[in-house]
């Protein structure tokens, strides 16, 4: 397992996103029903995506050069930014959220 | 002492003359935009209009861009809104919400806090030698809050903001706290340019009631209460005073120091007098109680007048007024005009007053337009050669300046008085020729004396 505990599912409210200290860094996401994890870091730039402007449609901007991302696929959705957040399976158990890591992602960080 | 442009030989406080080159002169002007405007406490903006973190408002230091922030942990600070890699503007808003500053020319990105936090390609171009520790935005010197009001000043060695009010914040409270709550900013931000020296401005607002009766004339009897006045019947001037009141001269003029000022005039009843609607007029009534008891009767009372915080924060009791004169060039200025209302205000009080001020100090205001065309007109004169030559008269109740005992502050005078306009020039020629605050404090001093033995 490579389960981290992110935070309660009340204590993060729609539209708002939270960085969770890892390797590397994830922002996680409240949108409607659902929630996402991307990597933290914008493809593009020295950035936070936690600190990004979240739609409805499951997109967030970067909040320093105004790309956005699909939070779903994490897609690039316009330039500046061209590739992909790198995306994580969230788990929602007894009313807890946790990102799932993966173990590949721990061994990326260790490289 | 270091009179770069010999700016004392063209205000003679003492004798009551100007010599009209301060109104016109670009040496004068680059000069003023550093020892004035680099030294003095600016209004930056009302806490009101940026409650949250990441709020921000942009406003200008004389001519210089600025940035006011609400930061994550509640305090506000102010920068250049000046990129330090090529100098754009990093931000292009008027105000709102952001989690960054971002320059548009090549995307150098700025935290709430000023510092640089991201550069484009930083690794490939800048082969990651780039300190970005040492590249932040330029932080506004000083930031300080009164009563709701923001201020700023680039001079580390000026005094602190409430010294440098003076006796001026008297009469700032009772503009800003007749009301427990304070005051908030209603409606937005009224901007406009006006063919102007930003003295002539400033130096009405402090000092000249003298134009009231004879420039707004025509206002003034449009908009006595008469039943005609409004197709419902309901007259603008509704339960307010009839009669002009500065013929009873119970108001006075006066000088706060550092070159503050402001005249007003009583009214019998406490009702408004500014030509504010009826239903303003009778809030200002009803509150009357509470006004007196958090400011005395004699402030309560003050509902009319004209004021000037040195350089170009101006405002007007009553129609509730409060406007910076940023200026743009010898002759020109903008205008930036907030209507500010007790926070406590019913909602349509607060629509009412916000309609009251626009009538009247709007744009297109009856009472603004009949001041701005005097100013763009003497502007004009000044074109002419003689014209920029001939003294200014400054002289009026000279030597009649009196410390009233009635609690009222300041070096006052009689209501039509240049009492305000002596001190205020006298203040503006020592800070043109002073070098330091050390040199404006001793020089202030010696000014005074010589205003008050006349």
């Amino acid at each position: 397992m490579s389960e981290i505990h992110v935070c309660s599912v009340d204590a993060l409210p729609s539209g708002e996103g939270l960085r969770v200290e890892a390797e590397p860094a994830v922002a996680v996401f409240h949108v409607g029903d659902a929630f996402y994890a991307v990597a933290d870091m914008c493809t593009h730039a020295t950035a936070s995506m936690s600190e990004g402007y979240v739609d409805d449609d499951a997109t967030v901007e970067c909040p320093v050069h105004a790309a956005r991302f699909c939070l779903k696929s994490g897609r690039a959705l316009c330039l500046p930014a061209t590739e992909a957040l790198r995306t994580f399976p969230i788990v929602i158990r007894d009313g807890e959220v946790y990102v799932d890591m993966g173990a590949d992602a721990l061994s990326e960080a260790a490289e | 002492m270091d009179d770069l442009l010999h700016v004392r030989s063209l205000v003679n406080s003492r004798e009551g003359t100007v010599k009209p080159a301060i109104y016109t002169d670009p040496d004068i002007y680059r000069l003023e935009l550093e020892r004035i405007f680099a030294r003095s406490w600016l209004f930056l903006a009302h806490e009101s209009m940026i409650p949250k973190a990441g709020d921000f408002f942009t406003t200008y230091m004389g001519e210089d861009a600025i940035l006011v922030v609400r930061q994550k942990d509640g305090s506000v600070d102010a920068y250049l809104n000046q990129c330090r890699h090529r100098g754009m503007r990093v931000c292009h808003a008027d105000g709102g919400n952001t989690r960054a500053f971002t320059c548009p020319y090549h995307g150098w990105s700025y935290g709430l806090d000023g510092a640089l936090n991201s550069v484009p390609l930083e690794k490939e171009a800048y082969r990651d030698q780039l300190d970005k520790s040492k590249w932040g935005l330029t932080r506004v010197t000083r930031v300080a809050t009164y009563k709701g009001l923001i201020f700023g000043n680039w001079d580390a060695t000026a005094p602190d903001l409430e010294d440098y009010m003076g006796d001026m914040k008297w009469y700032l409270d009772g503009f800003l706290d007749r009301r427990a709550g304070g005051t908030e900013v209603l409606g937005g931000v009224h901007k406009w340019t006006i063919d102007c020296n930003w003295k002539f401005a400033a130096e009405q607002f402090c000092s000249d009631q003298y134009h009231a009766p004879y420039t707004h004339a025509s206002a003034i009897q449009v908009l006595q209460p008469t039943t005609a006045n409004k197709a419902d019947g309901s007259p603008l001037g509704e339960g307010q005073t009839a009669k002009p009141v500065w013929a009873d001269a119970l108001g006075g003029v006066q000088f706060s120091g550092n070159g503050h000022g402001s005249a007003f005039f009583f009214t019998g009843k406490p009702d408004a007098n500014v030509w504010v609607g009826g239903q303003v007029s009778a809030y200002f009534r009803e509150h009357y109680p509470e006004a007196v008891e958090r400011l005395g009767e004699v402030r309560a009372k003050r509902l009319a007048g004209h004021n000037t915080m040195f350089p170009t924060l101006s405002w007007l009791n009553g129609t509730q007024t409060l406007r910076v004169w940023h200026p743009r060039g010898p002759d020109k200025i903008e205008v930036w005009a907030f209507c500010l209302g007790d926070k406590e205000m019913p909602d349509d009080v607060k629509d009412a007053l916000v309609k009251s001020h626009a009538r009247s100090f709007g744009p297109a205001g009856f009472l603004e337009q009949d001041d701005s065309e005097n100013w763009v007109e003497v502007q004009k004169v000044l074109k002419g050669h003689i014209a920029r030559k001939t003294d200014f008269c400054m002289q009026m109740g000279r030597g009649f300046e009196e410390r009233r005992t009635d609690g009222i502050p300041g070096l006052t005078n009689y209501t039509f008085a240049e009492t305000a306009a002596r001190g205020f020039y006298q203040h503006w020629a020592d800070m043109m020729s002073a070098e330091n605050w050390g040199e404006i404090e001793a020089l202030a001093k010696a000014s005074e004396k010589e205003l008050t033995n006349v």
